[in-house]
């Protein structure tokens, strides 16, 4: 994680993909990692499927449903990322539901992503006062929790937040759920200046982010983006490679 | 935290038992709890990822120990004969290598061992001292042994193993006949005695449980980070309008008003004589305005909701009753209203739809899931983070984040305070045992609230065990569930081993939900309410059976607190009182008992 504030340091951007893991199957993944590896990006999400995603729009969901159609779950997950013998170079970072967590348990969870070689886990239903469930037992194991902050977070709440934030801040660009967006609104350029004022860390965009005019629109303002739905929709479409231009636009400084 | 071993399992019930444990132990050496790699195959199944399976055998043949790990499956291997260290070095999983320990001769061997754990067995230990044989524990205590690899067994019970930990500060502590009944296990020890070794299992997260919004461990406001804004305003705002004379005035100006209350406790003369037990009294939440106990939440809500300026509602239903009470209460009060209502129970309940369009709501069809009411839940809590700033989410039972249980108790407990002051009246006491239904909780955490601190007051609160707890097909939350967290709080759930939700089921399509309300947890936990699951079947005899001898025709839902009334009335004498709460009329199920109970004579 201390590579993504290097980063931050030298002025390019971050873009952190998200994938579904198993969304056809869990054979996949491994080959999604290696291409998005290839393709440049900064880091990867990697979703674990949940029966009731709350914080998901339709594209996430569906994905998320055939995962568990496929019979993914969070150990099985963890267990091909451990075995794993690939050269990988960029951070892993699991996102997922805090149910899967409590049953698989929290401090055995932090053992797996360990040996699964995960350096960060979002955990988006695991609001800040309780995050005591988890993050003792990543800490022990050298894991960051990755913290979110929104639109709708009160000055003070941000504070207590920003000054608890390791590795970066995940700063959501939409009052809403995941998905594709046509539009991001100036609120959102005005919100990424203020947390970044504030936060320790690099901080990235997400929700939402699917467009060429969306990275512009917040490019200064940020340190990276983060895209979900779009990339999970692309694979799924085997259309993959019409995300490069969006991954490139953000990684490298003078896209051709 | 010491972790917990439950050894020697042999039956469901105690596997089920267990399931809170670390690790749970199939003996496959001669013994009399000796199962076969096929029974713990079974048993294993039924327990979650995270509990280590570990298998016991003494002296076996490595292909014997090599099947049983593949097949059962098993996490762990626990050695007990004079196996060697290429025998251990064989086996693909982490070895415990246990070892009897007598004097210093048997600490060195100890000291030498390979494997992963070593298990300290040491029969006949007596931590208290006095009689049977005291172990050296000092022996031990120079031995050059990993605290992190040590297990402890041998005599331990629920009264020493406090005095085990302190002493030795194992890695695992391993129990068998400590938690067995004349030679059998007893799933009631095996609960005390993982309580004991773990104690409160949120208490690891002391510092979480900030301040209030937790019953025991179970509730908080587990929502995604754009909803916590909304849930604090919602938090302050409520705190400031329960205190304020003004607005408990105004909403109980609406509940005799517009809804009618109070509802009468009606003496039912023919089922106490049918029963032959208790005298029998319902408390007619049936006679509210549209039907049911939910419009007491509804005014309650849609008033808060316009003292903190939103004008906009949005709601989940599962029956309907809900959604109904949500459109009427908006329609009066000149809000908008969009409830969102899983497909296959706007099939169901067709009538409750057709009502809500009537009242000017809109009803979006949720065809996600299993299109019932853990989808419209799911749906609401999205349209709510997309639309937080301007919308209230009017959620229908004591469930989701704090303060929503707490506050939705606050509504409904006009049912449990009008039947305490009317028993009163009519009795001079208080009642023997109250009964009512369980959906997510809101009608019995209403009734049951006002009399918690009474002990001599029987609470049981029931569930829907659809076609039968035993079966895929119920909503037992608490008969059956586990600790999860789902809609923002900890509490039960029905859920699978990966923690993925299941689906419930029940005829009723208010009670088809697969939590339920974190205060019914803690009220479970701590022993003060019962908790019981009534059939379909069941609850379809109930309401033949209420139309009949009162004259009163019951929703599909207080049907069930009717069916276990009469379980629990033949156990009463004529001296003694039992009330039911009728929460709802059975209007919006007369499709289902015309299909259901047709040829009826
Ligand atoms: C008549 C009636 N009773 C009971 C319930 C169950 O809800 P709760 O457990 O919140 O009271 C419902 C739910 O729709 C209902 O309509």
């Amino acid at each position: 994680m201390k590579r993504l504030e290097n980063l931050k340091d030298s002025g390019d951007k971050a873009f952190v993909a998200y994938i579904m893991a198993g969304d056809g199957g869990l054979d996949k993944l491994r080959g999604q990692v290696e291409y998005l590896q290839a393709t440049g990006v900064t880091a990867i999400e990697i979703g674990i499927p949940f029966s009731d995603p709350v914080a998901d729009g339709p594209v996430i969901e569906e994905a998320g449903n055939r995962a568990l159609a496929e019979g993914v779950t969070l150990n099985k997950v963890l267990l091909e990322m451990k075995n794993w013998d690939f050269d990988l170079k960029i951070p892993l970072i699991v996102m997922t539901y805090l149910n899967p967590v409590i049953r698989y348990g929290a401090e055995r969870f932090a053992e797996s992503c360990r040996e699964a070689g995960v350096s960060a886990v979002i955990i988006p239903d695991l609001p800040f006062e309780h995050q005591q469930l988890v993050e003792p037992y990543l800490k022990k194991t050298g894991i960051t929790l990755i913290q979110l902050v929104t639109l709708t977070t009160t000055e003070n709440r941000l504070e207590d937040i920003l000054g608890a934030a390791e590795g970066f801040v995940y700063a959501v660009t939409v009052t809403g759920i995941t998905g594709v967006r046509d539009e991001l609104t100036q609120e959102v350029k005005e919100f990424m200046k203020t947390v970044r004022s504030k936060s320790p860390v690099p901080v990235y965009a997400g929700f939402g982010i699917s467009r060429l005019e969306h990275i512009e629109l917040l490019r200064e303002d940020v340190d990276g983006f983060i895209v979900g739905s779009a990339i999970v929709k692309a694979f799924h479409d085997n259309k993959i490679e019409n995300i490069e231009p969006l991954i490139h636009a953000v990684t490298q400084r003078n896209p051709v | 935290m010491t972790k917990v071993k439950i050894c020697g399992l042999q039956e469901l019930e105690h596997v089920r038992a267990a399931s809170t444990a670390d690790a749970a132990g199939f003996v496959f050496a001669p013994s009399r709890r000796r199962i076969s790699i096929e029974q713990a195959a079974a048993l294993a199944a039924e327990l979650p990822e995270s509990v280590e399976k570990i298998g016991v055998f003494v002296n076996a043949g490595l292909d014997e120990v090599l099947e049983a790990v593949q097949k059962v499956p098993l996490s762990m291997v626990q050695l007990h004969g004079d196996e060697t260290d290429d025998f251990i070095r064989s086996i693909p999983v982490k070895v415990v290598q246990a070892f009897s320990v007598r004097d210093i001769e048997d600490v060195k061997k100890l000291e030498r061992s390979i494997a992963d754990f070593v298990l300290v067995d040491a029969p006949g230990i007596d931590f208290r001292g006095g009689s049977g044989r005291t172990f050296d524990w000092s022996l031990l205590g120079g031995a050059s042994i990993d605290p992190e690899r040590l297990i402890v067994a041998g005599g331990l019970d629920a009264v020493n193993v406090g005095q085990a930990i302190n002493s030795l500060a194992p890695y695992m502590v391993d129990v068998s006949s400590g938690v067995e009944t004349e030679g059998n296990k007893d799933a009631d020890k095996i609960k005390i005695f993982i309580k004991t070794v773990k104690g409160d299992s949120m208490q690891q997260t002391t510092g979480t449980v900030k301040e209030t919004g937790f019953f025991g461990r179970f509730g908080g406001q587990f929502v995604p980070e754009t909803l916590m804004k909304a849930v604090k305003e919602l938090e302050a705002a409520y705190t400031e309008a329960k205190d304020d004379a003004d607005f408990q005035a105004d909403y109980h100006k609406y509940l005799k008003e517009y809804v009618g209350r109070e509802q009468p406790l009606t003496y039912a003369a023919r089922l106490t004589e049918a029963w032959g037990g208790p005298k029998v009294y319902l408390k007619r939440e049936d006679l509210n305005h549209t039907g049911a106990h939910k419009i007491n939440n509804a005014i309650g809500q849609a008033l808060l909701a316009i003292r903190m300026g939103k004008r906009k509602i949005v709601a989940e239903t599962g029956a309907g009753q809900h959604g109904v009470a949500t459109a009427t209460i908006c329609a009066l009060l000149d809000l908008e209203c969009v409830v969102f209502m899983g497909e296959e129970d706007i099939r169901r309940q067709q009538l409750n739809v057709f009502r809500m369009k009537l009242l000017g709501a809109k009803v979006e069809s949720v065809t996600k899931g299993s299109a019932t009411l853990k989808d419209a839940v799911n749906e609401a809590l999205r349209y709510w983070v997309t639309n937080v700033e301007d919308t209230h989410y009017l959620i229908g039972s004591a469930l989701g984040p704090h303060p929503f249980p707490t506050m939705v108790r606050d509504f409904q407990s006009v049912i449990g305070r009008e039947t305490r002051e009317q028993i009163l009246d009519k009795e001079g006491r208080l009642p023997d045992v109250i009964l009512a239904c369980v959906g997510g909780g809101s009608n019995a955490i209403g009734m049951f609230h006002p009399f918690v601190e009474d002990e001599s007051v029987r609470l049981i609160g029931v569930e829907a065990a659809g076609e039968g707890v035993d079966t895929a097909r119920h909503a037992a939350t608490l008969t059956k569930g586990t600790e999860g967290v789902l809609h923002g709080a900890y509490m039960k759930l029905l859920q699978d081993e990966n923690g993925q939700v299941q689906e419930a089921h029940s005829i009723s399509a208010g009670l088809d939900y697969p939590g339920v309300g974190p205060e019914h947890v803690h009220l479970e936990d701590i022993g003060r309410v019962e908790y019981k699951a009534v059939t379909d079947e069941e609850a379809l005899a109930s309401v033949i059976k209420l139309s009949r001898l009162e004259g009163i025709i019951p929703a599909l839902e207080s049907a069930h607190a009717v069916a276990e009334a009469e379980k629990t009335a033949a156990a009463m004498g004529s001296d003694e009182i039992l009330i039911i709460c009728v929460s709802g009329r059975g209007d919006k199920d007369m499709a289902t008992y015309a299909e259901k109970l047709e040829g009826l004579a």
